[in-house]
């Protein structure tokens, strides 16, 4: 009997403790975001209220109307400007970046993680190295001969600038995450295609390629997420083309309309955090591999 | 059977023959992309930190261990590297040891795991810019929810302007740097713990190992390799992080947030001391080059000594 409700206890006191660490990471993560997300449904009025509302008491959508159609303080309050006029060319501007990226990535870096895998070289330790120096070389570093680079072949100011740059500073990971996933595919299985006749091409089109898949994806999700999010780059090379570069001028504007802002915000960080979810798995998979193994 | 020898010898012809320039083909974009994009830069910038580059005239005199030596005499730059030491400390710290709790929780079996380890991803899914805004949200003097939530608890009754404070200034900014990066190091963590085999427990639990000796030696010692890695991870963000802080504090208020890479970009940017900006970029590459090695050789030790 008292052992039984020796053990009760103890069950209860366990679920008690998980439940209030969930409680913290609930609250950890979801504090930040919420007010994010109520202040990008509030009027700039009710924002300021003391203490703040909870729960907003007028629940709007003005400000992400008037973030996508680019003009802000129409209603006579503090903030007008047609800065916000730049928003939805900027996120079309990330979209296109982004997915160039992802290709770009997935083309070159697939193919120099096949060479890698397959083929003897004692170049293997370069990359590992490359991996390691792109992980802590200080970018910031790099952008005076870049941006005199980049000028000299006329790409100041453009998306491919970007694109450029972003594709080969992942390119080091891409290599290393997919030359790991090729490595671990049975090498027989192609050797025997090729003993059948088939080309090279073949073989990794037909053996190695399909099985590649949640590799390429995990790839592909990682690029995409440091495509979409890098900043000093996309700040110092363009003149706020991309997403997060134009937040950071909405954010220096004279007056800042911190409720239009956080709705720019909000809608600009949709796609990461989307892709993010959906692709949870994979994201996983890629941040580990390529951190555990990079 | 002899065709079958011919079949044999062309494939093994077709294969000698690619291999001579088809690896090499494969991998020339991306070495020579590589080699413009990041080599070039990277000996510029060591090139730079010799000289004295001179915007308007565009020119570039070599002048030797100068720049060092100013910068290794300068207040600014040892203030820089104390400021930087705290800051690393607390995104080290924080991050390690709340991903490890969280991991710890989400391994575990309850209802709500699920939609814990999807909101897990999401600090981590959010850009560095954003997070400088969000913690921007939280803190600031007029409507910050931090000043909210302690008004709202009655705590205080007059809001705080934290980023007017030095010692704040620095602290908020590396908790909204160790926000996302416990969420990093949370999934690096948790993705180690789910690879640990449950009978691990079950044979350690007839044992007799209590509940501490079953997490020294065994959740321990399983994920002590993705730890090593993460405290690298976490180091090398204290000395390189930059975007969140730019756009929190700019370096202030005074230069209480003055990190290294907020130095680097003034100096290059603001004082177009390029010269200046590329030693001190050479001393943080070098500070974080030298952690990274020390952990490779750390992991390779640990990785042998498990072999």
């Amino acid at each position: 009997m008292s052992f039984s409700t020796s053990k009760f206890w103890r069950w209860a006191l366990r679920k008690i403790a998980i439940y209030l660490a969930f409680f913290c990471l609930i609250f950890w993560v979801g504090f930040p975001v919420y007010y994010m997300l109520i202040t990008s449904v509030m009027d700039p009025p009710e924002l300021a209220a003391k203490p703040p509302n909870w729960i907003p008491q007028q629940p709007t959508i003005q400000n992400y109307r008037e973030v996508i159609i680019g003009e802000t303080g129409q209603r006579g309050d503090y903030g007008t400007t047609t800065e916000f006029s730049r928003m939805m060319p900027a996120l079309l501007n990330s979209t296109f970046v982004s997915f160039a990226v992802v290709v770009l990535n997935l083309i070159i870096g697939g193919m120099a993680a096949y060479a890698f895998s397959r083929f003897d070289f004692r170049l293997g330790r370069v990359a590992y190295v490359g991996v390691l120096m792109t992980r802590v070389l200080p970018a910031l570093s790099l952008i005076v001969p870049l941006f005199i680079i980049l000028r000299r072949i006329n790409l100041i100011n453009t998306l491919w600038a970007l694109i450029i740059t972003y594709t080969i500073f992942i390119l080091p990971l891409t290599i290393w995450i997919l030359r790991e996933y090729f490595d671990t595919l049975a090498r027989d299985i192609e050797e025997m295609a090729l003993i059948d006749g088939a080309t090279r091409w073949q073989a990794f089109r037909m053996v190695v390629a399909p099985l590649a898949v949640p590799g390429m994806i995990a790839v592909g999700v990682m690029a995409f997420m440091e495509a979409w999010s890098e900043f000093f780059f996309a700040l110092t090379l363009t003149n706020s083309l991309t997403y997060p570069p134009l937040l950071m001028s909405f954010r220096n504007l004279h007056q800042v309309n911190w409720n239009a802002l956080a709705a720019a915000t909000t809608l600009g960080v949709l796609p990461p955090v989307i892709v993010a979810f959906v692709f949870q798995r994979y994201l996983v998979r890629g941040l580990s591999e390529g951190a555990v193994k990079g | 059977m002899a065709s079958a020898r011919i079949d044999r010898e062309t494939a093994q012809r077709r294969k000698h023959w690619d291999r001579k320039w088809i690896p090499y083909a494969l991998l020339a974009p991306a070495l020579i992309t590589i080699l413009i994009v990041i080599i070039s830069p990277l000996l510029t910038t060591i090139y730079y930190s010799f000289s004295n580059v001179d915007l308007i005239f565009n020119r570039t005199t070599f002048i030797g261990l100068e720049n060092y030596q100013e910068l290794f005499t300068s207040r600014l730059f040892w203030k820089a590297i104390e400021i930087n030491l705290k800051f690393a400390a607390i995104v080290v710290i924080v991050p390690t040891l709340m991903g490890l709790f969280f991991a710890l929780l989400l391994v575990e079996d309850f209802i709500g795991r699920g939609i814990g380890r999807t909101l897990l991803i999401l600090p981590w899914a959010l850009p560095w810019i954003v997070i400088g805004l969000l913690w921007n949200w939280l803190v600031n003097a007029q409507f910050g929810a931090i000043n909210g939530l302690l008004y709202s608890l009655g705590l205080i009754d007059k809001y705080i302007p934290f980023m007017a404070d030095e010692d704040w200034a620095l602290i908020f900014t590396a908790l909204a740097s160790a926000w996302r990066q416990t969420s990093f190091s949370a999934i690096l963590l948790l993705a180690a713990l789910q690879t640990i085999p449950e009978d691990l427990y079950d044979a350690a639990k007839v044992d007799g190992a209590g509940l501490r000796a079953r997490f020294r030696f065994i959740t321990f010692a399983w994920i002590r390799p993705t730890l090593t890695i993460v405290l690298l991870y976490n180091i090398v963000l204290g000395f390189l992080q930059f975007d969140a802080v730019w756009i929190m504090t700019q370096g202030g208020p005074g230069d209480a947030t003055m990190l290294l890479s907020v130095l680097l970009y003034r100096e290059t940017f603001i004082n177009f001391d390029l010269g200046m900006g590329a030693a001190v970029s050479n001393v943080l590459g070098l500070i974080t080059l030298g952690v990274g090695l020390f952990f490779v050789r750390l992991t390779y030790r640990s990785q042998a000594a498990y072999a």
